[in-house]
């Protein structure tokens, strides 16, 4: 039967002194998703995806990849089902894109026609031959998906993979990460700090704010957290406000606009009958929907930088 | 194993053994230079006086040469943050364990490379009789333990500083230091007196004939100690650069 969440993490937290740089995370990854790790610079998030990798020891709490909890000596054996890009590309600059996937092909032990098929699928088998110092920026960057994707493993980390990339090659690592659950089964764990990217990617996605996780769903339900309002103009406003209330209507002002819970069609026809026959002037009838932006500073407070 | 061969994959192209070539052969000249027109007596002690010649030219040059080897061996790494993959897919301890061994490999043939080229020149200086295996072979392992000894201490370095000036500092500096410590006989216990502690032949120099004469030492309880203390570098700096190798976060 396969696992349900592919990593939870207990509790974890980073401690540098006396900062928690991660604070009590529970992360919960489902099998087969694209899980978004959002948060603003500073927040934690390569933290802990370095954490879950092991290149950093918790100070406290726990990690389960696979179902199987992580401890000093299965560590290696579960990372081998995980392929990784954290914060920027490893590679060697001065071999070849495939001299440097063949040295990480013989550490992972995978197959030798993974390297090929790679290379294919992160559009760099033309440039194989060329030394790594002699890639772009957005070459690189794909050379360390491709090492990541070596072997297939069923678990792929990406620290902001499309960091330094310009707007095309973030729109194909972005086009690329989408294949990867449907086309090869793997399970993605992708951070970020901008929004719009995520919402972009990921299906399932996670909130970390000053080292804390705030919120953890899909994005189904982070959408759902968009409340619709109904936003009227008036030419007076207090006037209304008092009449709307008198008739058990649940409104308030903002920035000179009476604002509503949604409703249905009929019943904001009435109301504006009702306004019009107490000769109060409309002049603006709009829908009002809360964006994710707006539920991402909530969340994570107005200071942060998206 | 497999990580052994990574990592002579890894230093592809850096020309590591083309620098460290160019710098044996910096020992070459000196040695090639030293004693270059033997007389009668000095074709007589030619082979022993090579013995008391190498350590010298080990002192000055070896602790600089074990710098660069290291640092070009941890560089490749720090220059492309590779610690955050690799440690993803070997063990760090496993990781430090193929870089000393690679790094092995060279002090090996690079001591080989020194003590063939003394014998090639003894013989094609006509020295008297055939050298004596069993110093010579002491003084093989004795050169092979003091690189070894500094190289380790270099490669700790060099894998915790990303600025390899650092490391590289160090080891010029050892050089200068065994250089000075020569003269003021304060050399047996520290990493770079290792080459001169363990220097089995002394010089005798008679003002009055100005005789040269190179005799065999027998090491006092001190001096046993001194040489004892090579391999106590080994084992302290071996053990602190895995400990230290393996705490590090990347």
């Amino acid at each position: 039967m396969p696992t349900k969440n592919l990593v939870e993490t207990h509790n974890l937290t980073k401690q540098y002194g006396k900062i928690h740089c991660v604070n009590a995370v529970n992360m919960q990854v489902p099998t087969g998703a694209i899980y978004g790790f959002l948060g603003p610079n500073g927040a934690g998030k390569s933290t802990t995806l370095k954490m879950i990798l092991g290149l950093a020891r918790p100070t406290e709490g726990s990690i389960t990849l696979f179902g199987t909890p992580v401890i000093g000596k299965n560590r290696m054996r579960l990372l081998t089902q995980t392929g990784s890009l954290i914060e920027s590309p490893s590679y060697y600059g001065h071999l070849t894109g495939e001299e440097n996937l063949r040295i990480i092909q013989t550490l992972k032990n995978c197959a030798e026609k993974d390297i090929d098929e790679v290379l294919k699928i992160v559009r760099l088998s033309e440039a194989r031959k060329k030394l790594v110092n002699h890639y772009s920026l957005g070459m690189k960057q794909r050379l360390g998906l491709a090492a990541a994707l070596l072997g297939f493993p069923k678990l792929l980390i990406l620290d902001e993979p499309t960091n330094g990339l310009d707007p095309a090659g973030i729109q194909e690592m972005r086009e690329l990460i989408c294949t990867l659950p449907p086309r090869y089964g793997i399970t993605v764990i992708v951070s970020s700090h901008l929004l719009s990217e995520i919402d972009q990617m990921a299906d399932h996605v996670g909130i970390i704010r000053k080292g804390e996780l705030v919120y953890q769903n899909t994005l189904e339900s982070l959408h759902a957290h968009s409340k619709e309002q109904i936003a009227l103009r008036v030419n007076h406003t207090a006037i209304a406000l008092d009449l709307l209330r008198q008739d058990g209507i649940e409104a308030t002002v903002e920035s000179g606009y009476l604002l509503l819970p949604m409703a249905e069609d009929a019943y904001v026809a009435n109301l504006c009958r009702l306004l019009i026959a107490q000769n109060i002037s409309l002049y603006r009838i709009e829908k009002r929907e809360k964006s994710l932006e707006d539920i991402f500073l909530s969340l994570t407070g107005k200071e942060s930088s998206l | 194993m497999i990580t052994l061969r990574m990592e002579f994959q890894k230093i592809r192209r850096k020309k590591i053994a083309l620098t460290m070539c160019a710098l044996i052969c910096v020992q070459f000249a000196w040695l090639l230079w030293s004693g270059s027109h033997p007389d009668e007596s000095g074709r007589l002690q030619g082979w022993i006086e090579m013995l008391h010649s190498l350590p010298l030219v080990s002192v000055i040059m070896m602790p600089t040469i074990m710098s660069v080897l290291a640092s070009r061996l941890a560089d490749v790494e720090h220059k492309g943050n590779t610690y955050k993959l690799l440690n993803t897919l070997r063990r760090p301890g496993e990781l430090y364990h193929a870089k000393v061994i690679c790094g092995l490999c060279f002090i090996l043939a690079i001591s080989a490379a020194q003590f063939i080229f003394v014998i090639v020149l003894g013989y094609a200086r006509d020295y008297a009789g055939h050298p004596e295996w069993n110093y010579y072979a002491k003084a093989f392992v004795l050169n092979l333990a003091c690189c070894l000894s500094l190289y380790l201490l270099q490669l700790l370095l060099s894998m915790l500083f990303f600025n390899q000036m650092i490391p590289l500092v160090v080891g010029i500096g050892g050089s200068m230091l065994g250089l000075i410590l020569m003269y003021i006989k304060m050399y047996s216990f520290l990493p770079w007196g290792g080459f001169l502690s363990s220097a089995q032949v002394r010089m005798d120099w008679n003002p009055e004939t100005r005789v040269i004469h190179f005799y065999y030492r027998e090491y006092s309880t001190l001096e046993l100690c001194a040489v004892f203390m090579i391999f106590v570098w080994i084992v302290v700096f071996y053990t602190v650069g895995r400990i230290l190798f393996k705490r590090k976060e990347v």
